[in-house]
């Protein structure tokens, strides 16, 4: 008795946690059809928001700039991460601290420690030797920098799942490295890698802070532009343009999640 | 691949992101405006597009001090023109952020009224040229204070603001300013010991229970809309601009020059030290500076045009209160003072102050 | 070990083909966030013992006025504003991760008793909030808790707030949206400590100790310790960090470290101040990654602790 009395508490903590989980991009997306320009209260359905969205050429630019940098500093994250990922498995057995420490050291590191020292060493770079000022590539490099781990991680732990002795049958199978690359590693990672990459480019997508600190004037990306319309002062387009974003990355979320399950599958 | 190709791949990577970096540098003509939000009329963008041939990119910032800060984020070399107020001109020119303006090329400083000719924060106008100038001062919804004394004392007296919740500008020297102007040693106060006292006093206020944060000026006119405050600071053109836009919202809604004074302030344009296309810069400046042009922006964005020439050609709402002042609330106003070397530090560290407590 | 950490190694001859291999395969990642996050963090925090030049960019002489600063000591004497913010940090840091903490527990529980083939949706419901902007969510919360809305009225009812306020802006608003960021991180390392509970133990334990929190005590919470730590250490790090949050939902009462520090990049305009204030926020990080190694070995989890 007192045991379902407990379960039953938990279940409802489970929801009530949910709720408030979901609450506030709830209410983006109801407000994003509000009528009124308001968040006291909901005067009716309409689209208006989103039709303002269409002509908006500023908004456009920023969705362009999210893809590029999205998609650029995925693949390159894909390909460097994916190198660590083996290395790391390939090898591990070794004494690796240092090279977990490093790999961690993004990840833990607070965006704004991490905007802030790539801004400064970028606008110092520009001034005193003309290269890397704050531009589309500043943000790319930074992008990829946070990316790597993430990347690393998805592929050394899909490595993990593997059975050891594949690796010897396939060095047994096929004579050269490269030849055991194409048959054989890239098929069985390439679930995991098209789960990393969309993850790679979720966080790029989801990413504010970085962003910001190493943009340079032209590269304003949705969440700088959304930033900066907040500042500006709440308009309601902002609720429309979030519920987008909040779509796109609910799709991405589910298809990292199902290569990722199949890569588990398999 | 073996891991050797990879690191190649990545090599191959790194380099297109350089060629990408490069190649974004050395496209065609392109003018880049760093402004103040809702503060140009976008038939003047066309309109100059069309004329020379180009495409303008804009820029915005909410506040001189962001704005400052990503001209030095590499932005000196990145926008061809920006439009700071009076009082950060000196220091972007002492600190070597602007450059001279070649005065021959831009024919049309003729139709500069004469008072903006030679301002005193750069004499001779050998940096700056005037956009349009205007006021900071008191928003306030009339149903929540239908007795608003023509004072600061509404934002500053606890007794006079009661339990209404309340902003302050996010620009320190004008919450400053204001708070002197107050304390009765005029906005344009510029001594330690007058800032020690606004100091307490902002403290002071901003530890009031109602008391809603430090915002800029036009976010300021949005929450007042939606009522997360009932008084605030603003600027007199954006509010004349926004109760244009939503004449319901703004029914209540009234603007004021507070009798203790406020700010005065003229917006400049100035070219960036190392703006890529000064050229161009130069032709948008006397472009913005020909009769038609300045009378259509100012009709557009409400604000006071110091464009003599393009006066016959104003709205009629553009030649009264709030956009011009009385002789009376005239002569109460002044420019919030330009800040260097120790003064600007003790300010700076006061401003820390208050915003950390 | 042989192999030094920078990979300029592989040119040596005398090093085995595995090591050689080793090097190559992860050559390109350690070079790439050696050049562009240590060194970029060594060159801030080179810029902490600079002197601030008349417009805030850093110039020699190197001294250490810039932790004065920091400390409170100015042109005006001793003012206590940096240390008010500093607390302010570390008391929100505190606050979030307890509570994130007090909800994540039972959650991860619940998610590792419930079917198997629910956890992963459970697991998914949890992190998808966490997927969306951390701008888009703050601005969720403005839109939740400003004055008129639903959430501020019964707040006002209960005489939490003043007639026409709003829980926004407000420091409360500020731990809400901590709480909100950050629970995602708490709950999956603690669940994964959940799964790998041993059951037999905390059978055991329900045997011997009469009360189930005394159970709880004995037999699982030492069990899920590495989770909570590495929860914790995902959890307070950010969180002390944080810069949006405070900027959207604080209102000026809330200024955190980070704004601080971002304040002196920008308006204020004090390289070295906001170079100071970071370092601080990168020894609690390193302080942080040093502590979940140290403790996760002790605990026999090893690395594998946090993934």
């Amino acid at each position: 008795m007192r045991r379902s009395a407990f379960r039953r508490s938990l279940t409802l903590f489970w929801w009530l946690m949910v709720a408030f989980l979901y609450l506030p991009l709830g209410v983006i997306v109801l407000y994003s059809f509000n009528a009124a320009n308001s968040a006291a209260y909901f005067a009716g359905f309409s689209l208006r928001w989103y039709e303002r969205l269409l002509g908006n050429d500023q908004l456009l630019t920023a969705l362009g700039n999210t893809l590029v940098l999205g998609v650029a500093s995925s693949v390159i994250a894909l390909v460097i991460g994916t190198l660590i990922g083996y290395g790391m498995y390939r090898h591990r057995r070794r004494k690796l601290g240092w090279l977990i420490a490093l790999i961690y050291l993004p990840i833990v590191m607070p965006d704004i420690v991490f905007g802030i020292s790539e801004m400064a060493f970028f606008i110092t770079l520009d001034r005193e030797f003309g290269v890397l000022g704050p531009s589309l590539a500043t943000m790319i490099i930074a992008h990829v920098t946070f990316q790597i781990p993430f990347v690393a991680l998805i592929v050394y732990s899909r490595f993990v799942g593997l059975d050891p002795t594949l690796f010897e049958a396939a060095k047994d199978l096929y004579a050269s490295p490269f030849q055991r690359a194409r048959h054989f590693l890239l098929p069985t990672l390439k679930p995991s890698l098209v789960a990393a990459f969309f993850l790679a480019f979720t966080l790029s997508v989801d990413d504010f802070v970085i962003s910001f600190f190493t943009a340079g004037p032209e590269n304003a990306t949705l969440p700088i532009y959304i930033w900066g319309a907040i500042r500006r002062g709440v308009s309601p387009e902002i609720n429309a343009i979030a519920t987008l974003m909040i779509l796109s990355v609910a799709i991405a979320a589910v298809i990292s999640l199902l290569f990722n399950k199949e890569s588990r599958r398999n | 691949m073996t891991p050797t190709t990879m690191t190649v791949a990545v090599a191959l990577a790194i380099g297109a992101i350089a060629c990408a970096g490069s190649a974004q540098a050395q496209q065609a003509e392109k003018l880049y405006l760093f402004n103040w939000t809702e503060y140009m009329d976008p038939e003047i963008i066309e309109a100059f597009e069309a004329e020379y041939d180009v495409e303008v990119v804009q820029s915005y910032f909410n506040s001189l001090p962001e704005m400052t800060a990503k001209l030095n984020a590499g932005g000196v070399s990145q926008y061809d023109i920006i439009v700071p107020s009076g009082y950060y001109v000196p220091r972007l020119i002492q600190s070597g952020l602007v450059q001279k303006l070649d005065k021959s090329k831009i024919p049309n400083l003729d139709n500069l009224m004469p008072e903006f000719a030679d301002p005193a924060f750069d004499p001779g106008a050998e940096y700056s040229v005037a956009y349009q100038w205007g006021i900071s001062g008191i928003v306030y919804d009339t149903e929540t204070f239908p007795d608003a004394p023509k004072s600061w004392s509404l934002l500053f007296d606890p007794e006079v603001t009661g339990n209404q919740p309340f902003s302050l500008m996010g620009d320190g020297q004008v919450s400053m300013g204001a708070a002197c102007a107050y304390l009765g040693a005029g906005y344009d106060c510029n001594d330690p010991e007058s800032w020690k006292a606004a100091a307490r006093l902002l403290l002071a206020t901003k530890h009031r229970n109602t008391f809603s944060g430090f915002t800029d000026g036009t976010p300021t006119l949005q929450q007042i809309q939606r009522g997360v405050i009932r008084a605030g600071l603003t600027y007199n053109g954006d509010y004349l601009q926004q109760k244009e836009e939503n004449p319901e919202a703004f029914e209540t809604i009234d603007f004021m020059v507070p009798e203790e004074g406020t700010e005065m302030w003229v917006d400049s344009m100035m070219i960036p030290a190392q703006a890529p296309h000064p050229e161009l810069a130069h032709e948008f400046i006397n472009f913005i500076l020909d009769a038609k042009i300045g009378a259509q922006l100012s009709n557009y964005i409400y604000y006071a045009s110091p464009n003599q020439a393009a006066v016959p050609e104003l709205d009629p709402v553009l030649t009264q209160p709030p956009v011009l002042p009385t002789d009376e609330d005239r002569a109460n106003l002044a420019f919030t003072p330009s800040l260097d070397g120790q003064n600007l530090q003790i300010f700076q560290q006061l401003w820390t102050e208050v915003q950390s407590r | 070990m042989a192999d030094s950490p920078y990979p300029l190694a592989p040119y040596s001859h005398s090093l085995s083909p595995d090591t050689r291999h080793l090097l190559w395969s992860v050559a390109p990642g350690v070079v790439w966030i050696v050049i562009f996050l240590v060194l970029p963090s060594l060159y801030l925090i080179s810029v902490a013992f600079m002197t601030n030049g008349p417009y805030g960019q850093p110039q020699m002489p190197l001294s250490l006025a810039s932790f004065r600063q920091l400390a409170g000591f100015g042109f005006l004497g001793w003012s206590p504003g940096n240390l008010y913010t500093l607390l302010r940090s570390l008391w929100q840091t505190l606050v979030a991760t307890g509570l994130v903490v007090l909800i994540a527990y039972p959650i991860a529980y619940h998610i590792s008793t419930c079917r198997r083939q629910w956890r992963a949706i459970m697991l998914l419901a949890v992190v998808v909030p966490s997927w969306t902007n951390q701008v888009i969510r703050a601005f969720g919360w403005m839109n939740l808790l400003s004055p008129g809305t639903p959430i501020s009225q019964v707040a006002q009812f209960f005489g939490f707030i003043g007639p026409n306020m709003g829980l926004y802006p407000s420091n409360f608003a500020v731990t809400l949206g901590l709480m909100y960021n950050f629970l995602p991180f708490m709950v999956l390392p603690l669940y994964a400590a959940f799964e790998k509970l041993d059951t037999g133990l905390v059978e055991a334990a329900r045997d011997l100790y009469a009360s189930p929190l005394r159970a709880f005590w004995h037999a699982v919470f030492p069990q899920t310790l590495p989770g909570l730590l590495a929860g914790t250490v995902l959890v307070s790090i950010p969180a002390f960090g944080m810069y949006v949050i405070p900027e959207l939902l604080g209102g000026g009462r809330a200024m955190m470290l980070g704004n601080l520090v971002a304040s002196q990049f920008s308006g204020g305009s004090n390289w070295p101040l906001g170079a100071a204030g970071a370092l601080i926020m990168l020894l609690a990080t390193l302080g942080g990654l040093y502590a979940m190694r140290k403790v996760g070995k002790r605990l026999g989890g090893g690395e594998e602790v946090v993934i």
